[in-house]
């Protein structure tokens, strides 16, 4: 499409970004330099855990082009706080969650492989490469836990004495005595026992930041891959302490994906911040591959136990689930709400469950941070419930499809058990396309034909539901947030009548350079090129909670329509003015102010230019100028959900699966551009297969890291992947002005149990654990040859 | 990254003058692959310097060696660990086992290694295969060495 | 990476002088292995001896019966090679299956082979092809050339120059892909040959490539696919790691090997 039309809702409009991201013109943190920058680069711990006795830096500050050599010592001695956890989650018996401390830079222990112990700031990255080998720490290794089965044993190494038996907390959620009554009159009860398997993010960009002191202002500027800078800007201020917000800018300029991974406030963007000042010069940091796999929080990491309860007839009446997650060596953050109130809320699925009781421990171990990552919490939380209630179907023998069908919520607004309250929703109607889409009746015609040829084939579905829009304030602050979650937005009309946006969600793969800009098209009637869109600098856009959650739809675009509607009002009281009519009888449309049954008008733009001269109305009553801002706070949450159905066929000889089809039939309410939503979900369900088949972050019993690089991680590569086939339903989300309930975490979220539930039905077992490698799979299909034999 | 090997060797030699080689230093500086430094620091522990070499990969190891469990000359417990900078580090061990037959003795160990930092980061496919490989080089050395040294000395 | 001085000798003579005169010298042919590893700081080499300029080192020939690969020649060049695809298709198919297109126009079958790797695919092919390396001062027969893992028969200052293959059977590699890194979890490369039939299998010794005896006898007293039946490897000899256990590499072997005898049509 044309960049110089006006862009409906609804339009698959070209990203206006890629032009510069194809050409090479994006300008990533790494594409930046300052004037006298220096480099650092972090000393890291090769142990799992350790007391450091003595750093020892005289001989690496020596070396040939070494500018500092810092430790956490001269960061406590400047007064720096450690890094936060921003949500407070109570134990069962009302005590706050033990959270240990956090230092940017090691003070006497070190907790996991990669943790940071030393920065060496020199001239060239080389240089300080050289120089921190010459670092000599006096390690004392002390036995390490990495192992999340083995955490909470008693008598085991203490990660952080205020964590006995590493336990974070001990959280619950849910009628625990409605939910056992449920069980005792349960006609039959499935169990089934899962372990989310821990993911390295993975963004194509990794980490990377600038700090830079500017001792004329006292002030600081950071440049950082962040999807969140006011957020970053907030905790470096309020709780690291490095220097008040007036005094803090924080730029996260073109980013390259991250998938959560770059909402948290780390260690080195900290220190680069930091020992810019004291060293005098700016200071650069960019994270290698190798050290992304070390220490970008990763996501996932749970074993838990469910049980449904059902009645004769395959209805659901309780649920009942145990989960310990794996937080890492200490608390990133937002980790603690991952496994809680981002993950059991969404434990009643797509269905009425009447009594539902879920237990979280959280457990340190001596690996990386583990924090959110694509869906947080929701991933998981579907895993189970589309894993369970599969099984239940199978042990029912019942049709995977219709024991669904039997459980869905039918009725709008829906209070689960578990906090919330569904809106909108028509998860038959996702489910029948899916259905219809995937030829589902005609599935086995088909696995008989693969049968012949030596495959085993099966089908999966997956009946998701996401909570989105993340989220009301007040709900949250009363949950333990530590922030509002709110979003802000400015429109800025410009005197000739071109509009910029200033917004405070972030875009790093999202597209809303064009989504945002094609609302403000649609709206004000001006052509898609005269809407720009600003984002990721604190001192360009006022506040923004930033982009996570699948938030930036549902409530960065529904801020902006809040200024929009304000910019709209004040324009037609000057162009009532203007055109001397009474403000009630002036219309807008397509871009045109009109008096109400005549031809008498003016363009948008005419309106605007009338704003800034301010030649044709009262400024004691209206001021001059055309720029409106607003926040907007969600009212609830927003509930994308929907049906995925995956077809594959595993090589008994090998146990290498091919994905033959997969159907998505999504409904993310009202959808702006449908290019931009399809590559999302195609994204998503990549991500999604890699969980399933692929993706693994192993540590063996010493806590080393052994996958630290994509030769033993395994990312999925487009061969592994079919053509997606998509659908779309509708039900417009109530809560927010344009209806929309958000798309980038559902493939990611749906695909996992998908494929898996597929591979049960191809290979006649439920004992399939993700990553179902083809390893893993060749030993259950060679355990099915056995079984058969033996019957 | 944690593994065990175990392996047998028979020896010509008498039992004692095996258990002479084992706590000589000029002898298992020899057998120990790219040994390049081993000096006694005292009665039951040296200094090493040792360079591992697998494929294009060189990196230098500054460790200890130590030699516990002494049951003379039944065997020993003969363990190292080495920091290799930003290789990472280096740990192993061997149980040494010596038992007498006719030919002359019989050494049998078993042998532990575990690796860490980048090494175990990067090369988890090849970390199998180089312990076995360091341990069966060490005491095919060793049973060499000190078949050759005895009768050198014959 | 640590500094090192670079030298890009025009002659390979002057590339084996070097070798001897510097210290810690590191002949550098694609660099596939060997760059990565330096980038990661585990090697230290005082000089890079840069082969790419030397003429004489890359191109491909053919006399008689004998197909001669020159050291510096590119994977992709071997892949898309009409004389390749002419005296030994299997070799041309192998070399279109190294890696990612990136490691195709990098990496050498010289380097390739000096390296040793166990899971590299050259290997495998050398010695089912019965394939000669010349040197700059002898001729080595690939089964005296390959010495466990990352070793080779070469000395320190030796220079691989090219390497003959002669004229084979019918021949076909089939390789499983470690999931991750692409290298081969198991490549089995096998050669009808007038003389027997010879099996030669990458990514699954602990030692590096090996001939697999059985299956060559088993295929040789009848080339078919189900000769393979009753014959395995052991899988305490298989390499082990997180991607799969010896079970599962030897069963890979035995996968790869039937394809490929249903390949050259048993």
């Amino acid at each position: 499409m044309n960049a110089s039309v006006v862009t409906p809702i609804g339009a698959p409009v070209r990203r206006k970004e890629d032009h510069r991201f194809i050409t090479g013109k994006g300008r990533y943190t790494d594409d930046l330099s300052r004037p006298g920058q220096a480099h650092a680069y972090f000393l890291r711990s090769p142990y799992a855990h350790a007391r450091i006795r003595a750093i020892d830096t005289s001989a690496a500050i020596d070396m040939p082009g070494v500018v500092a050599v810092l430790t956490g010592k001269d960061l406590a001695q400047d007064g720096l706080g450690g890094l936060i956890c921003g949500w407070m989650i109570h134990s069962k018996d009302g005590s706050p969650m033990n959270a240990g401390a956090h230092p940017a830079l090691a003070l006497d222990t070190v907790r996991y492989v990669g943790d940071h112990v030393a920065v060496i700031i020199a001239e060239t990255l080389n240089a300080a490469k050289d120089a921190a080998a010459a670092v000599v720490v006096d390690y004392e290794i002390l036995p390490a836990v990495a192992d999340l089965a083995q955490a909470q044993a008693e008598g085991g190494p203490v990660i952080h004495d205020v964590a006995p038996r590493n336990t974070v907390f001990e959280w619950e959620l849910g009628d625990k005595a409605g939910t056992e009554a449920a069980f005792a009159r349960a006609a039959h009860v499935t169990a089934i026992d899962i372990v989310n398997n821990r993911l390295a993010p993975n963004p194509m960009e990794p980490r990377a930041a600038i700090g830079d002191y500017d001792a004329g202002d006292d002030a600081f500027t950071l440049w950082t891959t962040s999807q969140n800078p006011h957020v970053a800007r907030l905790v470096l201020s309020a709780f690291v302490g490095l220097a008040p917000e007036n005094k803090l800018r924080v730029i996260a300029p073109d980013v390259g994906g991250g998938f959560g991974s770059k909402i948290f406030i780390y260690a080195e963007e900290t220190v680069c911040a930091w020992a810019s000042k004291r060293v005098g010069r700016p200071v650069k940091w960019t994270c290698e591959r190798g050290e992304a796999f070390l220490c970008d929080a990763h996501g996932r990491d749970h074993i838990t136990r469910g049980e449904l309860a059902l009645d004769g007839e395959g209805r659901i009446l309780g649920f009942r689930v145990k989960t310990t997650a794996n937080m890492g060596a200490y608390l990133s953050t937002f980790s603690s709400c991952v496994p809680t109130y981002l993950y059991a809320t969404l434990l009643s699925g797509q269905y009425a469950i009447p009594a539902i009781y879920c237990e979280v421990d959280a457990v340190y171990t001596n690996t990386a941070p583990v924090d959110a990552y694509r869906g947080a919490g929701r991933p998981e939380a579907t895993f189970l419930v589309e894993r369970i209630i599969d099984k239940a179907a199978r042990e029912l023998g019942m049709d995977p499809a219709e024991m669904r069908r039997r459980n869905f919520v039918t009725a709008f607004p829906h209070q689960t058990p578990v906090i919330m309250c569904y809106d909108a929703g028509d998860y038959g109607a996702s489910l029948d396309k899916a259905l219809a889409l995937a030829d589902y009746t005609g599935f086995p015609a088909r696995k008989a034909e693969a049968e012949r040829r030596g495959r085993l084939r099966g089908i999966g579905l997956s009946a998701y539901i996401e909570a989105c829009g993340i989220a009301p304030s007040a709900a949250v602050g009363s949950l333990g947030a530590g922030v509002g979650l709110w979003e802000s937005a400015e429109v800025r009309v410009n005197p000739t009548g071109n509009v910029e946006v200033l917004t405070g969600s972030h875009s790093h793969g999202q597209g809303h350079e064009t989504t945002f800009a094609q609302l403000v098209s649609a709206r004000l009637g001006i052509p898609i090129d005269q809407v720009s869109v600003v984002h990721g600098d604190t001192d360009k856009v006022q506040f923004g909670m930033g982009t996570y959650g699948s938030r930036s739809g549902a409530v960065g675009m529904s801020a902006i329509v809040k200024a929009l509607d304000k910019v709209e009002a004040k324009a037609k009281k000057i162009a009532a003015h203007v055109l001397e009519a009474s403000e009630g009888d002036i219309e807008f449309k397509d871009g045109r102010f009109t008096v109400a049954g005549t031809d008498r008008g003016l363009a948008f733009a005419e309106v605007a230019l009338n704003a800034y001269v301010a030649h044709k109305f009262p400024t004691s009553e209206i001021e001059p100028g055309l720029k409106e801002g607003a926040f907007y706070d969600p009212s609830n949450f927003t509930f994308p959900a929907g049906c995925h159905v995956c077809e594959l066929e595993v090589d008994p000889e090998t146990g290498v699966t091919q994905i033959v089809n997969w159907v998505a039939v999504d409904d993310f309410g009202t959808v702006i551009n449908p290019m931009i939503v399809e590559g999302q979900v195609h994204g998503g369900i990549a991500q999604g297969v890699g969980q399933a088949l692929m993706e693994r972050v192993a540590y063996d019993n010493d806590g080393q890291l052994v996958t630290g690089s994509y030769m033993d991680y395994q990312m999925p590569r487009a061969e592994d992947l079919p053509s997606f086939t998509l659908g779309l339903t509708e039900t417009r989300c109530p809560s927010n002005p344009l209806g929309m309930k958000g798309c980038g975490e559902a493939g990611a979220i749906a695909a996992p149990p998908a494929v898996i539930n597929a591979l049960t039905d191809a290979l006649g077992t439920q004992d399939i654990s993700m990553p179902a490698t083809p390893a893993k799979l060749w030993a259950v299909a060679q355990a099915r040859v056995t079984r058969r034999a033996a019957e | 990254m944690a593994l065990e090997m175990t392996g047998s060797y028979d020896i010509p030699v008498p039992r004692e003058k095996v258990w002479e080689a084992l706590n000589d230093p000029a002898i298992l500086k020899r057998c120990i692959p790219g040994c390049e430094e081993l000096e006694r620091t005292g009665e039951t522990e040296l200094r090493a310097l040792v360079v591992a070499k697998v494929g294009p990969v060189k990196a230098k190891f500054k460790g200890k060696v130590f030699l516990s469990e002494l049951d003379p000359p039944s065997g020993y417990r003969i363990s190292g660990e080495g920091d290799g900078g930003i290789a990472g580090f280096a740990k192993g061990g061997a149980k040494v086992e010596l038992s007498e037959t006719q030919a002359g003795t019989t050494l049998v160990y078993t042998a532990e290694a575990q690796i860490g930092g980048k090494l175990a980061q990067l090369g988890q496919r090849l970390v199998a295969g180089t312990a076995k490989k360091t341990a069966d080089e060490f005491f095919k050395n060793f049973a060499e060495a000190v078949t050759g040294e005895t009768h050198e000395g014959v | 990476m640590y500094a090192f001085d670079y030298q890009r000798p025009s002659f390979s003579q002057d590339a084996v002088s070097m070798m001897r005169s510097l210290e810690e010298p590191k002949l550098l042919a694609g660099g596939q292995t060997l760059l990565p590893t330096l980038k990661q700081r585990l090697a230290q080499p005082g000089t890079l001896v840069d082969l790419s300029r030397i003429p004489d080192l890359s191109g491909i020939s053919v006399a008689g019966d004998v197909l001669r690969i020159g050291a510096m020649t590119r994977h992709a060049e071997v892949a898309t090679s009409d004389l390749v695809h002419a005296h030994s298709p299997a070799l041309a198919e192998l070399a279109g299956m190294i890696g990612d297109p990136a490691v195709r126009n990098r990496g050498t079958i010289g380097g390739s082979l000096a390296n040793n790797d166990p899971s590299a695919d050259y290997p495998a092919a050398a010695l089912a092809l019965g394939a000669t390396l010349v040197t700059d001062r002898r001729r080595l027969a690939a089964s005296d050339f390959f010495r466990g893992l990352f070793e080779t028969a070469l000395e320190e200052d030796e220079l691989i120059l090219a390497v003959e293959f002669p004229k084979s059977g019918p021949a076909a590699y089939r390789k499983f892909r470690n999931p991750a890194s692409r290298y081969a979890m198991a490549g089995v490369f096998v050669v009808r040959g007038a003389d027997g039939v010879r099996v030669a299998v990458t990514g699954v010794g602990q030692e590096g490539v090996f001939r697999w005896k059985e299956a060559e006898a088993a295929l040789t007293a009848r080339f078919a696919p189900d000769a393979l039946e009753g014959i395995a490897l052991d899988p305490h000899t298989a390499m082990s790691d997180l991607h799969g256990d010896g079970a599962y590499r030897a069963q890979l072997t035995k996968v790869m090997a039937r394809r490929a005898v249903e390949a050259i049509g048993g």
